[in-house]
C-alpha cells in the first residue's frame, strides 16, 4: 500500500509480459482493518488519562505528518515551516470560537473545517512565494517565512500576543475528556491517510512524484509543475491547520511559542524521514514510534532531555541501518526477497533489446 | 511552402560567450530534417530555445507562423513540441510505465485529477503499445533508473509519444548506442515520420543523419552555415572546413563523403588516427601470467538480478584493453565493479597481487585504479585547476601535489591556461582532458576509461584517442569501453567482448576486430561461443 506505483497492475493490463510482483490486495485490506480495529479500542482497552493524551498527541503527529509528506515527500521539496499552518489553524480556531460565542464541547469540533481552510488560504500566497525558489533555497525561505509568523503572532493585538487565547472549556467529564479529541483525531488521521493515498496513486501525484525526479523534464513533458506544487502545498497545510486547532483545544489554551514551535517544524521531517519519505505508511509509522516514544520517555523520567537522547540514538541508528527510511528499506527487501524466491540463481530473466531491436 | 518552424535571428550569450549568433532554421512539416555541427556550434542550445528551456532577447521563434518567442517549455510541449535531451533525461526513481504516463494530456478537473488513478486502462494500453514500438514492454514495471543507456533512451523517445506530438525534437538518439540500436532508432524515426510526425534530429553519427534526413542545416559557431540535401550538404566545402576548422582531415572527409543517402547503415567509425611509431604497443601475445587486474568468476548486479554473468578476464600490464558490446551487456557494470562502486556478488578480482573485490572505492582508488566514468563527471561550477586538485584530494603530501600538477599542466598545457575558467565551459573534449588530468594527479597503475568519446565530433575524437594512446606510452594500463567498437579496437592491444554480461570473445584488439562473429553481434543475432 506504500508504494501504489510498483503494485497491483489495473484492468486491463493483463497483457504486459512482465509481471510486476502479484497483487496482494487481501492481506492488506486486512492489515488495515486490523490497524484501524486496534487504534479504535485504545483509549477503550486502556482508559488510563496519561495513557490516552500520550494516544492523541501521537495521532497529531501521525496526522501532521502524513499532510506534510503530501507535499514534501511527494515533490522532494523540503518544507520546514509547517508550523505556521499548524499555529494558523489553531488561532483560527480559538479566534471563530470567541467571536462567534461557540460553546465549549462538540460544537468547537465542528470549527475544525474552517481552521483546515485558514490554513489552506495562508497556504497560497506563502506558496507563490516560497515556490519560486527550488531545493536548499526553499528550506531556507520557508524557515523564514516561519520565524516571520512566529513574530507576527507575539506582536499583533488580535492574537492575544504573549498571552495567546483561550478556548471555550470543554465540558466533558474528567474520567472521559480524552477520549472525544482521541476519535476526532482518530477521524482526522483516517481522512489525510485517505488523501495522502488517493494522491500517491493519482495523476496528480505522478506528476509529484516525477518533479521530484527531474523537474525541468517534467515541465517540458506539459506538467505545469507551478500549479502542481502549490496545489500540493495547499493540500498538505489543510490537514496540519485542522491538527493544530484540534491540539490546542485539547491543551485548552494557545500561545505564539507553542503554536508556532521550530521543533515542530523539525520533528514532521524526521518522522517522515524515518519511516520513509514519498510513502504514505513512512509518516505514520515515524510518528507513531517517535512521538509516543517522545511522550512516554517525557511522562516516565519526568524530564525533558532523556527523549531527546532517544531520539538521537533511535535516528542515527535508522540512518546507518535503513537510510532511505523503514518502510521503503523494508519493501525492497521484501522484493529482493520475492524475486530471489521466484527465480532461483542464473534464471533472472534478463532484459534483451536485441530480440526485439534486431 | 512556409515552415512548420521557423527561427530567424536567434541570439543567446552564456558569460561572453556565443553559443548561438543570429541563428536562422527552417523546419518543414512532414520531414526530417537534420541539425548537425562541430561540438560547441550551438545545437542544443537551438533545441533549448525552441522548447523554451532558454530565454532570448533576440530574435524570433514561430511555429506554423505564431509567434512562440520564449514560450515556457510546458506550452510549447502542449503546442505538440516533444524533445528529448542529449543526456538522457527520465524519472529514475518512477517505473517504466510511470514514466509513461507523466506526459499524457488529460484535462479534468482539480479534484478528478487527485482523487483518480493515474493512467485509465486506455493511456496504459497506449503506453504498453509504445513501449512496444520500441521494443522494451517487458521492463514496464522495472524502474527507469535500472534501465541500460539504450534503453533509456528507447524510453525517453517512447515518452515523449504518449502525448501525440506532432514535431519532435531529438538530441543525439544514436549518441552512445551500439549499431543494432541505431538501425532500430533508425527505422523507428522512419516509421514516426511516415505516420506524419515532423522530426528534427541533431546527430553527430554522419551515416545516421545522412540516411535518415531529407535536409540538413549545418550549425557552425551559433550560425546556420549551410542547408540543403544531404548532397548538397555533403559537397559543400563549407561544411568540412567547420568540422576541420579549416584544416584537411581525411577520416572525416572520408565519412562524410562516403555516404551515399539511403545506403544502409553500418556501423559508423570514424577512423582513429595511427598509433604514433613513438609509441610501440605492447604485442598483442603477451603472456597472460603478466595480467594487471584479473576477474575470476565475477558475477555482479543491481538489486533486481546480475548483469555480469561469472567474467573472467584478464588485463595485460601496459596493455590498452578494449570491452566492447551491445547497449545493457553491462560494460559500465564491469567497471564499476572493478573500482568498486558495486560489490560483486560472486567471484574475485586481483590487482597484482592483491585481492580489491570487496574493497570500498576509497581503498581501491588508493591501491591504483582510477576510473573516468561515463559522461560528464567535472565539476562544472569548479575551475580547471580545483577540478585538477581534486584528484589529489586523498594525497596530504603538499609537495607531492606540486609536482604532479606540474607535470600534469606539462602534458595538458590547457590545464595551466585555463586554470581559471570554470570546467563546465569548456567544450566537451576539453572537459575529457580536464578528467584525464585529474586522474593523472593520483599517478594510478590502471585507467579505466568509459566511453571517452561520447558526444564528441569526429576530430575532438580522433584527439581525444590520442590522448590515450598517450598515457598508455607513458606507462598506464587501459581498460576501455568504447561504443564505437572499431575505433575502440583499433586503438587497443586487447580486446574483449561482452554480450549480455558473458564475456563472448577475447584477443587481441585486431583479432576482436576481425573475428568473423563481431559484425553478426552488432547487426542483430547472438555470436556463437567460441568452441
Amino acid at each position: 500500500m506504500s508504494e501504489p506505483g510498483s503494485g497491483a497492475p489495473g484492468a486491463g493490463m493483463h497483457a504486459i509480459p512482465a509481471q510486476p510482483p502479484p497483487a496482494r490486495r487481501a492481506p492488506v485490506l486486512g492489515a488495515i482493518g486490523v490497524t484501524l480495529a486496534v487504534f479504535a479500542a485504545f483509549p477503550v482497552l486502556f482508559t488510563d488519562p496519561t495513557t490516552t493524551s500520550i494516544a492523541f498527541f501521537t495521532l497529531i503527529f501521525m496526522i501532521s505528518a502524513t499532510a506534510w509528506n503530501i507535499f514534501s515527500g511527494y515533490s522532494g521539496y523540503l518544507a520546514l515551516g509547517h508550523a505556521v499552518f499548524f499555529g494558523s489553524g489553531a488561532y483560527a480556531v480559538a479566534m471563530s470560537a470567541k467571536s462567534w460565542h461557540v460553546a465549549g464541547g462538540w460544537p468547537v469540533f465542528a470549527l475544525l473545517p474552517f481552521g483546515g481552510l485558514i490554513a489552506g488560504a495562508i497556504a497560497i500566497p506563502v506558496g507563490l512565494v516560497a515556490l519560486r525558489t527550488r531545493r536548499h533555497t526553499f528550506v531556507v525561505v520557508t524557515i523564514a517565512i516561519f520565524f516571520i509568523f512566529q513574530l507576527a503572532a507575539t506582536n499583533f493585538g488580535f492574537t492575544g500576543g504573549t498571552s495567546g487565547m483561550l478556548f471555550p472549556i470543554a465540558p466533558f467529564s474528567a474520567a472521559n475528556y480524552n477520549q472525544p479529541f482521541y476519535y476526532v483525531a482518530l477521524a482526522l488521521l483516517v481522512a489525510t491517510t485517505f488523501v495522502s493515498w488517493s494522491v500517491r496513486r493519482s495523476r496528480f501525484g505522478l506528476q509529484l512524484l516525477a518533479i521530484r525526479d527531474d523537474e525541468d523534464r517534467a515541465l517540458g513533458l506539459g506538467v505545469k509543475t507551478r500549479r502542481v506544487k502549490l496545489g500540493a502545498f495547499v493540500l498538505s497545510a489543510v490537514p496540519v491547520g485542522m491538527a493544530g486547532g484540534l491540539y490546542f483545544y485539547f491543551v485548552g489554551q494557545v500561545f505564539p511559542q507553542f503554536a508556532f514551535d521550530p521543533l515542530f517544524d523539525l520533528a514532521l521531517a524526521l518522522m517522515a524521514f524515518l519511516g520513509g519519505l514519498g510513502t504514505v505508511a513512512g509518516p505514520l509509522l515515524g510518528a507513531l514510534v517517535l512521538e509516543s516514544l517522545q511522550q512516554y520517555l517525557t511522562q516516565t523520567f519526568s524530564s525533558d532531555a532523556i527523549y531527546l537522547i532517544a531520539y538521537g540514538v533511535l535516528f542515527l541508528a535508522v540512518i546507518l541501518i535503513l537510510p532511505r527510511g523503514v518502510v521503503p528499506s523494508i519493501a525492497t527487501l521484501v522484493r529482493r526477497r520475492h524475486a530471489a524466491r521466484s527465480h532461483p540463481a542464473g534464471t533472472m530473466p534478463e532484459p534483451r533489446l536485441r530480440e526485439t531491436a534486431a | 511552402m512556409s515552415p512548420l518552424i521557423e527561427v530567424a535571428g536567434v541570439s543567446k550569450a552564456y558569460g561572453g560567450v556565443n553559443a548561438l549568433s543570429d541563428c536562422d532554421l527552417e523546419v518543414h512539416e512532414g520531414q526530417v530534417n537534420g541539425l548537425i555541427g562541430p561540438n560547441g556550434s550551438g545545437k542544443t542550445t537551438l533545441f533549448n530555445v525552441i522548447t523554451g528551456y532558454e530565454r532570448i532577447r533576440h530574435g524570433k521563434v514561430s511555429l506554423q507562423g505564431a509567434d512562440i518567442t520564449n514560450t515556457t517549455p510546458d506550452r510549447v510541449f502542449g503546442l505538440g513540441i516533444g524533445r528529448t535531451f542529449q543526456l538522457t533525461r527520465l524519472f529514475m526513481r518512477l517505473s517504466v510505465l510511470e514514466n509513461m504516463l507523466v506526459a499524457t494530456q488529460r484535462h479534468e478537473g482539480w479534484l478528478r485529477s487527485i482523487v483518480r488513478r493515474a493512467g485509465s486502462a486506455q493511456e496504459k494500453r497506449r503506453a504498453l503499445e509504445l513501449l512496444d514500438f520500441v521494443g522494451i514492454t517487458r521492463l514496464a514495471h522495472e524502474p527507469a533508473g535500472n534501465l541500460s543507456y539504450g534503453q533509456r533512451k528507447l524510453l525517453e523517445l517512447a515518452s515523449l509519444l504518449v502525448a501525440d506530438p506532432a514535431i519532435l525534437l531529438l538530441d543525439e538518439p544514436a549518441g552512445g548506442v551500439n549499431p543494432t540500436l541505431i538501425k532500430h532508432l533508425a527505422d523507428r524515426i522512419r516509421e514516426l515520420n511516415r505516420s506524419g510526425k515532423t522530426i528534427v534530429v541533431v546527430e553527430h553519427n554522419m551515416e545516421f543523419v545522412m540516411s535518415l534526413c531529407s535536409r540538413i542545416t549545418v550549425l557552425s559557431q551559433g550560425r546556420a552555415l549551410v542547408s540543403g540535401t544531404p548532397a548538397e550538404v555533403r559537397s559543400d566545402p563549407a561544411v568540412l572546413d567547420a568540422y576541420l576548422g579549416g584544416e584537411d582531415d581525411p577520416s572525416t572527409q572520408r565519412q562524410l563523403a562516403s555516404v551515399a543517402p539511403g545506403s544502409a547503415p553500418a556501423a559508423t567509425v570514424g577512423t582513429p588516427p595511427a598509433a604514433s611509431p613513438r609509441f610501440p604497443r605492447p604485442s598483442p601475445s603477451e603472456p597472460r601470467d603478466d595480467a594487471l587486474l584479473r576477474l575470476r568468476n565475477v558475477t555482479a548486479g543491481y538489486g533486481g538480478g546480475d548483469i555480469l554473468k561469472d567474467v573472467t578476464l584478464d588485463v595485460p600490464r601496459g596493455s590498452i584493453t578494449c570491452v566492447v558490446g551491445p547497449n545493457g551487456a553491462g560494460k559500465s557494470t564491469l567497471m564499476a565493479t572493478i573500482s568498486g562502486l558495486l560489490r560483486p556478488r560472486l567471484g574475485d578480482i586481483r590487482f597484482g597481487h592483491e585481492v580489491i573485490s570487496g574493497r570500498t572505492p576509497k581503498r581501491i582508488l588508493a591501491s591504483g585504479i582510477a576510473h573516468i566514468p561515463q559522461a560528464h563527471s567535472l565539476f562544472p561550477d569548479m575551475t580547471v585547476r580545483q577540478n585538477v586538485e581534486m584528484g589529489a584530494y586523498t594525497i596530504s603530501d603538499r609537495a607531492l601535489v606540486r609536482r604532479r600538477l606540474a607535470a600534469v599542466e606539462e602534458l595538458y598545457p590547457i590545464v595551466r591556461d585555463r586554470a581559471h575558467v570554470k570546467a563546465g565551459s569548456l567544450s566537451g573534449g576539453q572537459q575529457r582532458l580536464i578528467e584525464f588530468a585529474r586522474c593523472l594527479m593520483l599517478d594510478p597503475e590502471l585507467i579505466l576509461l568509459d566511453e571517452p568519446s561520447m558526444g564528441l565530433d569526429p576530430l575532438t575524437r580522433g584527439f581525444v584517442f590520442e590522448m590515450v594512446q598517450q598515457m598508455n606510452a607513458r606507462g598506464k594500463t587501459i581498460l576501455l569501453v568504447e561504443q564505437n567498437a572499431r575505433a575502440g579496437l583499433k586503438l587497443s592491444s586487447h580486446g574483449v567482448v561482452l554480450e549480455n554480461g558473458i564475456v563472448r570473445l577475447t584477443g587481441s584488439g585486431a583479432e576482436v576486430l576481425a573475428h568473423p562473429e563481431i559484425g553478426a553481434l552488432y547487426l542483430g543475432g547472438a555470436v556463437a561461443t567460441a568452441g
